[in-house]
């Protein structure tokens, strides 16, 4: 960890109340495995309450690995995830989203065939209780919540410029929509921390301000604190509060936009070592082949991958390896413009 | 103990046809995710073939053109419809193999009537022994070919271009089809293999001490599917494995009726599927195969 | 599983997925109409149709029960289970154990508890809701395939079961089934006699009323189920387990009670084919049976319940019909003239259908049937905004296409 706590305070969450029942994350040495590989080692850092904590760094950097520790998919080797009272490394996923953890995923995962109300609803089920029996005889009760937390939903889809598609499958929905829709369901839980897994990725400009718009919004109104992992360094900039910056599974900065901007060490990840364009992307290569022939090839997926179950992933894995060094160094540009 | 040795050597014999089976099914499900329910009729299709020609074209042809139609028929299912549907969801596949087997058994079933068909076997039905230990020829052959046949199976699966090609798209499908193998072409070889591979065991398990082709073979081939999937559906070594248990359990579990009777009669019938439920209970992916982990 | 319909590229967003609200309100009231129509219809079928179709019609019902109860697990959840069949044979018998009369006829010496058939038929759905309960922890685990396999067993250990404990089930021969009774009210073809419009209501008729009103209860259990917050929460996690607990969805939890639902639905089933054959017998609850139930959830609709309804009526009516017609349909006829028996007929269609319809429509007879009711209301391109139907568990509303990466650069 740098010490670069109380220049990231100073600079932090400033303005927006902060709700009193907001404790900071505190990750703690963790350490993620698959078989030979160290997806994260020893990670420690702490997202401060209300704040909009950035967790960036290039593909394999274990990004993703860290948002499924925090949000229980994947369990810690060693050290803890602390939320409060709560030890997240010690919960199991359905427990973790009952004390105010949301999540939003990078590789949208929504139920195609039903409708946005629908899908932002099973964002309520942490808050409503009707039971198989309740549901199917129609109990009272079971109607009078489906009615309550409707009007919530509705707030929540209007506030995320979904209002006039409730009823649409989300399956027809483009692709900006859908990710909307995925922002809008962690929305629905009432957290208090909220993760967002690359929430622009894939949006046009357009889009992405609107979103980073949205962002802030849901930050000053709520008051929550908002982990993010997202590639676009100008949003990342101009959003974050702090910024964790990850590379090979380990922590190489940590601390304000500007601070790790001016990183030695993140510059090197980020650009690469002289003609070598990408250090980060060849070693990927390079890993996978080692792997596949070892038969290690499920490990290195989740380990390297953060990758859904599905091909779309891996497109857009190569996708995104294409695009980012090019995308990179423009990016850091337009973040020292807004910054 | 003669018993328990003569029971182990039956046990093994018969394992060693389910494994034949059970691998069948095991290279279907790595070279194109489908867990085939059509075997059961490719099976007794194998069987009534060989039995039907044998009186035509005499023993031997016939195997050959028994494992021929099997292998044919393999190839069809496999071409024209698993093929067009490939990136289907896995119960959608699983499902249509069964739709399949529905049509091909019924045929069949059809076709045999009441009758019970046999196959001449050259080697008839003596026995062959050592001591009092005794096996009957038919599963002494049988144990035999099925060696040599799991023997080839595993050097091919290990050096041939075909088992480079069909491992590593059971690894990673998208990576290998961009290395330019043809996951098509892969697929309707793995097809193929498990069609000749259930013809082979076909014409062992219709001969002693069974009694020639009914549709009881099929119920036969249903047993196999403990065997794939206790070893593991995607690991070729645990089809061997979960093979051989199996038939060792099942030998046993027949030989010992008599002890065994206060569960009933035929209960060796249900060992497969008992062992298969209780190895399951503690490892969920079978013996040997790989745990899917989530990916998010 | 269309992919057009999943999503547009990313760099088209706006304007590719402007879908219109759907046109609810101007057809609103054909629908109720026709409901009430066909209930209508339903009731007052016993006055002017032969017993025959009576009872074709209480073992549809039956089966519609059944079928609903395996498409919540299989398509709602996810979980591919070959082991209905024994869960019908569970509340089967227990219906016959516990309602049944001690007694035996030559060899066999049969148990009963001689308790009221409403007390068998509710033990007997409560006891195979047990059956599931038990072994759905192991569910739970199996990856759905493994699942599929593992479930196979449960229907070899049923039969021998069935063929073994003899006191109770009355062995290879099987035993008769009790009558049903309501409050003293027979559903038999006296005690009491009884006339309805001068039509007597025999034993066909009343049971046609009983089918109706289990089947019309499992299928609105069903619908409300499913619209309700469990049935988001199962529907979540049959697409993606990960999803559903990441947004506080037990799934392990919801597994196992969706399989203790489906079990008991299976139970009733069991108890209703019982009614409906009059005896019970270890070879009707074979493997074949699960298979078609399966052929009923996939030929009608993964996850749909009016897919299951139709699916239900198709399979279970067909062989049937088959039967009554042999002379009337080519092909069809007594094995000594050369063409196919009814069964035999019946099962080559289920088998082709089934194929056919998970290559070329996989909303099955549901999905038809909501193209056709589409058209009908908003005449024009408007079916295309049909959701994709689901297409069994991995049915992820992943983008077909990478994002339009350049969109953002």
């Amino acid at each position: 960890m740098t010490g670069a706590t109380a220049a990231g305070s100073a600079t932090g969450p400033a303005g927006p109340e902060i709700r009193s029942d907001i404790p900071p994350v505190e990750v703690d040495g963790v350490s993620v495995r698959f078989g030979a590989i160290n997806a994260l080692s020893d990670v420690s850092f702490t997202v401060q309450p209300g704040a909009i904590h950035a967790i960036i760094g290039p593909n394999g950097a274990g990004k993703s690995t860290m948002f499924n520790v925090l949000s229980g998919v994947y369990k810690a080797a060693e050290g803890q995830v602390r939320f409060g009272e709560h030890r997240l490394d010690q919960m199991r996923p359905y427990k973790i989203a009952g004390i105010g953890v949301a999540r939003a995923f990078q590789n949208i995962a929504l139920s195609g065939t039903q409708s946005v109300a629908e899908n932002l609803m099973l964002g309520r089920h942490h808050l409503t209780k009707a039971g198989f029996l309740a549901a199917g005889l129609r109990l009272p009760k079971a109607t009078r919540e489906g009615k309550i937390h409707g009007a919530r939903i509705a707030e929540i889809a209007e506030f995320l410029d979904l209002g006039e598609k409730l009823h649409t499958p989300v399956g027809v929905l483009s692709y900006g929509d859908q990710k909307r829709v995925e922002v809008a369901r962690a929305l629905c839980t009432e957290p208090r921390l909220l993760l967002l897994d690359e929430p622009v990725a894939g949006m046009n400009a357009e889009e992405t301000d609107r979103m980073a718009a949205a962002i802030l919004e849901i930050r000053s109104a709520l008051g929550i604190s908002v982990v993010l992992v997202e590639h676009d360094m100008g949003m990342v900039m101009s959003l974050a509060d702090r910024v964790t910056v990850l590379d090979f599974g380990r922590l190489i900065a940590d601390g304000t936009p500007a601070q790790v901007q001016s990183d030695p060490e993140v510059i090197r990840a980020y650009l690469g070592s002289g003609d070598e364009a990408d250090p980060a992307e060849a070693a990927e290569h390079h890993a996978a082949e080692h792997h596949a022939a070892e038969h290690h090839a499920a490990e290195h997926h989740a380990a390297e991958h953060h990758a859904a179950e599905h091909h779309a992933a891996e497109h857009d894995q190569t996708a995104e390896a294409g695009r980012r060094p090019a995308a990179d160094p423009r990016s850091s540009d337009s973040s020292g413009a807004t910054s | 103990m003669t018993q328990f040795l003569s029971l182990l050597l039956n046990g093994i014999s018969l394992g060693a046809l389910y494994a034949l089976i059970a691998l069948g099914f095991v290279i279907i499900f790595k070279a194109s995710e489908v867990v085939s329910f059509t075997h059961g009729s490719l099976l007794l299709l194998g069987a009534y073939s060989i039995a039907r020609l044998s009186d035509s074209i005499g023993f031997l042809p016939a195997v050959l053109v028994g494992i021929l139609i099997t292998a044919a028929a393999a190839i069809v299912i496999e071409r024209l419809i698993i093929n067009r549907l490939r990136g289907a969801a896995v119960i959608s596949l699983a499902i249509v193999t069964i739709g399949v087997d529905i049509i091909l058994l019924t045929e069949l079933i059809r076709r045999l009537g009441s009758d019970i068909l046999n196959v001449p076997h050259p080697w008839g039905g003596e026995s062959f022994r050592i001591g009092s230990v005794g096996l009957s020829q038919n599963r002494l052959i049988a144990f035999l070919v099925a060696a040599v046949l799991i023997a080839a199976f595993f050097l091919a699966f290990k050096y041939s271009s075909w088992g480079i090609a069909m491992r590593a798209s059971a690894e990673d499908g998208e990576t290998a089809a961009l290395m330019g193998i043809r996951q098509g072409r892969v697929s309707a070889l793995a097809w193929v293999v498990a069609g000749v591979l259930a013809a082979v065991a076909a014409l062992f398990l219709v001969g002693s001490p069974t009694p020639g082709v009914t549709p009881t073979a099929y119920a036969v081939a249903l047993r196999a599917f403990p065997a794939a999937i206790l070893g593991g559906l995607d690991s070729t070594g645990g089809a061997l494995v979960g093979g051989l248990l199996i038939g060792i359990a099942e030998a046993m579990a027949a030989g010992y009726q008599d002890q065994l009777l206060f569960l009933g009669r035929g209960f060796s019938a249900v060992v497969p599927f008992i062992v298969m439920i209780i190895v399951l209970m503690f490892r969920p992916s079978g013996l040997f195969g790989t745990k899917e982990l989530t990916r998010v | 599983m269309s992919e057009a319909t999943v999503t547009a590229p990313a760099g088209a967003s706006r304007a590719g997925g402007s879908a219109p609200a759907p046109a609810r309100s101007r057809r609103s009231w054909l629908k109720p109409l026709l409901l009430v129509a066909l209930l209508v219809v339903l009731l007052a079928l016993p006055l002017y149709v032969e017993e025959f179709w009576l009872r074709t019609g209480f073992a549809v019902f039956g089966a519609i029960v059944g079928a609903i109860g395996l498409n919540l697990l299989v398509g709602n959840s996810g979980q591919l289970s070959l082991a209905h069949a024994f869960f019908l044979a569970v509340g089967a018998v227990s219906y016959t154990y516990i309602s049944g009369e001690e007694g035996g006829l030559g060899v066999a010496e049969l148990g009963g508890l001689g308790l009221p058939p409403i007390v068998g038929m509710i033990v007997g759905v409560l006891l195979a809701g047990l059956a599931g309960l038990i072994f759905s922890p192991l569910a739970a685990r199996l990856r759905g395939i493994y699942l599929g396999v593992a479930s196979l067993a449960l229907v070899f250990i049923g039969i021998h079961v069935l063929n073994s404990w003899t006191e109770v089930t009355g062995g290879f021969n099987g035993r008769a089934a009790p009558n049903f009774e309501l409050f003293g009210f027979a559903f038999a073809n006296r005690d009491p006699e009884l006339y309805v419009l001068g039509v007597p209501f025999r034993e066909a008729e009343r049971l046609w009323y009983l089918g109706l009103v289990l089947a019309l209860a499992a299928y609105l259990f069903a619908r409300n189920l499913l619209r309700g917050r469990p049935g988001r929460a199962l529907q979540t996690q049959r697409d993606s387990e990960v999803a559903a607990s990441v947004m506080g969805v037990n799934v392990q939890g919801y597994k196992a009670r969706i399989f203790l639902v489906s079990s008991m639905y299976a139970g009733l089933a069991g108890v209703m084919y019982a009614l409906s054959i009059g005896s019970i017998a270890p070879e009707s609850f074979g493997l074949e049976l699960s298979i078609l139930y399966l052929a009923m959830i996939v030929l009608g609709g993964l996850g749909s319940v009016n897919g299951a309804v139709l699916g239900a009526i198709f399979v279970s009516a067909l062989p049937l019909v088959f039967q009554r017609y042999a002379d009337l349909i080519p092909f069809v006829g007594d094995r000594g003239s050369g063409g196919l028996a009814a069964g035999e007929a019946a099962r080559f269609l289920f088998g082709a259908a089934i194929v056919v319809v998970i290559l070329f429509e996989p909303a099955g007879l549901a999905g038809i049937a909501r193209r056709i009711t589409g058209r009908f209301r908003r005449p024009g391109g408007s079916v295309t905004q049909r959701p994709p139907e689901s297409h069994g568990p991995t049915s992820e509303p992943t983008p077909s296409d990478p994002p339009a990466q350049g969109s953002t650069t």
